[in-house]
């Protein structure tokens, strides 16, 4: 019968093909050991694919990792997290300030201001060592004159696009100081020289009546009769050559701020650039930046990768327009092709790019600082966690991003190092005090003093994080060790929030004027992490007397109708933070507004004005005695319950190490090392891959506790 | 016949209009916007939100938007808000990368669910119908992702080669011949465990179906008439209890733009099943909406061949 052989052999048939293709396959041991080749290329697994290889461009981990292999910046960060000169050499940072000539004034003498006479006085005053003007280094008139600035009107309702009008406005005749640091208080030490004159001073003298009232704020702004400008010399490297052979100069630097700050190419570092008023080329190897007001946090941004010149400006973007068919006046960096094979001056070149499959680097042989000792670097995108443990088992990939139970598996495997290291950022408990239980810090206190952090981080994170007690990355020097985390008390919170009024009624309920104290958190779905948090809240207050109810919401639910809209009572979330000490979206006082992200309503007139003061103060150790006492006081205010910093794992190959040169000029092996960061590639150039492990395996434990 | 066509072409042309209106407003409803604009980015204001959102369209009323969308659709320039690739592009690449494990699949499922159903049919409450039974009850509970992860770890750990990708990473420079057995064997897992649920539930209708058949009235006569069992089943009753799966063919043409997320993802497979749902996590309306419309596309196109296909093999229906 036909049919019935036909039933019986094509599964039989299938299945055989199917099983023969495996005498095809190399087994592991034919790649990873067998072939000399593997040893000059690193593989790392990454879960998701990149998606656009332009630093200006790209906002995504798998991007970046990528991108900082092939563009560098003009600084990084050192392994103390000081900066580090890359394509600059050195820099120098120092202040224009200006101070506005209202004719109307009287100086101290009783003579009436004029430009000349001010100019007279500051520098009688200078000669005679008047200590304000210790860090003067030249005073010198700017005459008056008109600016044309197009500034975008407010609009008049929510939702309604703004408009961009050109504005005429007069300035005034201004005396500029030259200063050799940044100093956010010069205007202010300088004040009593001039008998007030700077105090006395309003801008609303300077600005034109007849202004549409959509753009005076932002005028009144651009008037101001004080004005600090910080300025930023960079003195570029010399001989640095792009992947192309083309050399490095400071039109690449100031191309790549001007492809940032083009609408066209709608880049999300905008934000970064905003405070940059002017970038000017003094020659070849010279960039000067001068920033419109004084922004700290701006001068990290210039580790952002140079994108070469030559190859993106306007006349090439044209070309490749024209020769893909596409209109040239739309056409965009973000359109061209470059994104998909990018050239920069980094320690790899690019090579190849399968999307979602790998992405294929090769040394750059002409590197400034020497060539890297891998030939090869490849990222496989492999989206499974267990797929990518298997992969790296098998000694094809040789390092990947761990889960702590992942780590705890091998743990004793001599075969692999351990890597551990802080992430930037925390998960805490928000409380949005413009709910009246949440008014009272002592009730905030009580709340985070019922929950037991220890035993969070040991079930949840199987150990692998720290508590925290503040608002800054546990890494800096911003953070406060000294500050103590609140004690896990709960007698000592029941106390506290009888202090506070609340009291049990007969049924065990806390409450205060016949209210109970009831309140709902909530958190995302989706993050076990946050959820298990909620419910060892929710528990931890109900045996407090506390009715709480706990809430999971989709993200989008969760941030639109309800963080955005400032309409909860308590939270679990988490920030990832930059590194540096400017907290002032977060904690401001201006920003607790809807869609703004001090979503919990904290205000502390103190705080404020810390904030403020951190984000344009210039010298580190000043930033860092600022910041350490608005960690201890945003510690006291406890608007938030601070619960801990996640570690990150890292599982590495053990045949992998630093190769350096010894002292008798043979090869040394070091084990790795990584910045308080924990970023790979700090110093990935020595990295080597030796036949046979050299080193015994080891864990670097990179925390500050 | 062209009568039948043209009119099933008409009726399914408005179909199409209403899907392709439905899914674009169920898009652009639900809550979320795309991960570019990102409401917590913190150094965000709400101007620069408001320059993406009018750079992809957003900020203009949804039928203009959706009028907009298709003219980028058909004219080919859609591009997707990730990497500003064009749609199209992404989509075939992706379909191309997903369809050999999709045709060893349905092999595997047609080659392995005929036999099985026909043989429990025929020895009916025998033990072995019995254990079959179990055991596909079993394959069809267990849940796909965990039966992986079990071949995963048992092939890796027994056999040492690689099972994940398109082929074995990092090898270059072996022949044609070579190459290509090494991506069937990178088939080989993902395939099997794609195709043991389809299996299960195949062979399940194949089974109802062929005992519905053998106890019709012809078998029967074909029986009395002296014909060998084997004729009797294989030849008179298999014809007509196969029928209804004829139409089945039809409807595996959607399935062509289907591709299996859980599948795809353990098995770092980039196929377009996994382009779909990251789309989808990304809120990355162009790739989202195209999917959505060439997948109604292709089952209109599937139902339309199975009808015609029915008339080819039943002579009882006439259009």
């Amino acid at each position: 019968m036909p049919v019935k052989r036909i039933l019986f052999l094509a599964p039989t048939l299938v299945s055989f093909f199917l099983i023969l293709s495996y005498f095809w396959v190399p087994t592991f041991e034919d790649q990873a050991r067998g072939d000399p080749v593997r040893l000059t290329r690193y593989i790392s697994s990454s879960i998701g694919d990149a998606s656009i290889l332009n630093p200006t461009l790209s906002a995504d981990s798998a991007s970046s990792e990528v991108n900082d292999l092939v563009f560098d910046g003009l600084i990084d960060r050192d392994i103390d997290l000081s900066f580090r000169g890359r394509l600059a050499e050195s820099w120098r940072i120092f202040e224009e300030a200006y101070l506005a000539v209202d004719e109307s004034h009287r100086l101290p003498d009783g003579a009436s201001v004029t430009a000349e006479r001010l100019l007279a006085h500051l520098e009688v005053a200078r000669r005679t060592g008047a200590p304000s003007l210790r860090l003067v280094e030249r005073i010198e008139i700017e005459p008056p004159k008109t600016v044309t600035e197009k500034i975008e009107e407010e609009p008049e309702a929510k939702g309604k696009p703004a408009r961009m009008t050109p504005v005429t406005l007069r300035r005034p005749a201004r005396i500029k100081f030259t200063l050799a640091e940044v100093d956010q208080d010069f205007f202010k030490k300088l004040d009593p020289l001039l008998g007030g004159y700077i105090r006395r001073l309003d801008v609303s003298r300077f600005l034109d009546p007849s202004l549409p009232p959509g753009v005076k704020a932002r005028a009144a702004e651009l008037l101001s009769p004080v004005e600090h400008n910080p300025v930023i010399i960079f003195q570029l490297r010399k001989g640095v050559r792009f992947h192309d052979g083309h050399e490095f100069d400071s039109r690449d630097v100031k191309f790549t701020y001007e492809t940032i700050m083009d609408p066209k190419n709608l880049s999300p570092r905008v934000p970064d650039f905003e405070p940059v008023k002017s970038v000017e080329l003094p020659g070849p190897y010279r960039v000067r930046i001068t920033y419109k007001h004084l922004f700290q946090p701006g001068f990290e941004s210039w580790g952002m990768g140079i994108l070469p010149e030559h190859l993106l400006n306007e006349g090439e973007l044209r070309r490749e327009a024209l020769a893909l068919g596409r209109d040239p006046e739309k056409f965009s960096v973000r359109d061209s092709n470059f994104n998909r094979m990018p050239i920069g001056t980094g320690l790899f070149r690019f090579g190849e790019w399968k999307t979602d499959q790998f992405i294929k680097l090769t040394r750059f042989e002409d590197y400034w600082e020497g060539p890297a000792n891998f030939r090869e670097y490849l990222i496989r995108i492999i989206p499974d966690l267990l797929t990518t443990e298997v992969t790296f088992y098998a000694g094809t990939s040789d390092g990947y991003a761990a889960q702590p139970h992942q780590v705890a598996r091998l743990q004793n495997d001599r075969r692999f190092h351990a890597v551990s290291f802080l992430a930037l950022g925390y998960t805490y408990i928000g409380y949005n005090m413009r709910r009246p239980i949440f008014q009272d810090a002592r009730v905030r206190r009580a709340l985070g003093m019922a929950i037991n952090t220890d035993e969070i981080i040991r079930y949840i994170l199987l150990g692998h994080g720290e508590k925290t007690t503040g608002p800054f990355p546990k890494q800096t020097d911003y953070y406060d060790p000294e500050v103590q985390p609140l004690p896990y008390d709960p007698g000592g919170a029941a106390k506290l929030l009888a202090e506070a009024g609340w009291k049990k009624n007969a049924d065990g309920v806390l409450e205060r004027n016949g209210k109970p104290l009831a309140f709902t958190i909530i958190t995302n779905s989706g993050n076990e992490e946050r959820n298990a948090i909620m419910v060892i809240a929710q528990n931890a207050w109900r045996r407090l007397g506390i009715q709480v109810q706990a809430l999971t919401l989709e993200w989008a639910v969760f941030i639109n109708q309800r963080i955005d809209k400032g309409d909860f009572d308590a939270v679990v979330l988490g920030w990832s933070m930059d590194l540096n000490a400017d907290i002032y979206q977060i904690f401001h006082s201006s920003q607790t507004g809807h869609f703004q992200l001090n979503f919990v309503g904290y205000q502390n007139p103190k705080a404020d004005d810390l904030i403020v003061r951190i984000r344009q103060e210039y010298n580190h150790d000043r930033q860092v005695a600022m910041a350490r006492e608005l960690h201890g006081l945003i510690a006291r205010d406890q608007p938030y319950t601070f619960l801990y910093v996640r570690k990150s794992l890292s599982l590495m190959d053990a045949k992998v190490v630093r190769m350096v040169p010894g002292p008798d000029g043979r090869p040394q092996y070091l084990p790795f090392r990584l910045n308080k960061l924990g970023r790979i590639g700090f110093d990935f150039r020595e990295w080597v891959k030796t036949p046979t492990p050299v080193l015994p395996p080891y864990r670097s434990e990179l925390s500050q506790s | 016949m062209f009568p039948f066509l043209l009119k099933a072409l008409w009726r399914k042309f408005w179909t199409l209009l209403f899907v392709s209106i439905v899914s674009f407003a169920v898009i652009h409803l639900a809550p979320g916007s795309p991960s570019q604009i990102d409401p917590l980015n913190p150094r965000f204001t709400p101007q620069q939100l408001e320059r993406y959102r009018k750079a992809f369209g957003l900020d203009q009323p949804l039928y203009v938007q959706y009028g907009r969308f298709y003219k980028q659709f058909f004219s080919g320039e859609l591009r997707s808000f990730k990497d500003n690739q064009p749609v199209l592009r992404k989509i075939l690449e992706r379909t191309v990368n997903s369809l050999p494990l999709f045709v060893v699949e349905t092999i595997l499922i047609w080659c392995f669910a005929f036999p099985l159903g026909i043989a429990t049919a025929v020895k009916r409450n025998s033990l072995f119908d019995r254990s079959m039974t179990v055991l596909v009850f079993a394959l069809i509970s267990i849940p796909g992702f965990y039966l992986a992860y079990l071949a995963i770890i048992f092939v890796v750990q027994s056999f040492h080669v690689d099972v994940i990708g398109l082929r074995t990473f990092g090898r270059e420079g072996v022949g044609a011949f070579s190459a290509m057995m090494d991506r069937t064997w990178h088939l080989v897992l993902p395939s099997v465990l794609g195709a043991t649920a389809g299996i299960a539930v195949l062979s399940r209708y194949v089974r109802s179906q062929m005992l519905e058949v053998i106890n019709a009235d012809y078998v029967r006569s074909a029986r009395s008439k002296g014909l060998s069992e084997d004729r009797v089943l294989y030849l008179h009753a298999l014809r007509n209890g196969l029928l209804p799966f004829v139409t089945m063919l039809g409807l595996l043409i959607p399935a062509l733009i289907g591709g299996s997320v859980i599948f795809e993802t353990i098995f770092a497979w980039p196929g377009i099943g996994r382009l779909g749902y990251e789309a989808i996590l990304s809120r990355d309306y162009p790739v989202i909406i195209s999917i959505n419309f060439l997948a109604a596309v292709l089952t209109l196109v599937g139902t339309l061949v199975s009808d015609l296909l029915y008339v080819l093999v039943d002579p009882r229906i006439r259009l």
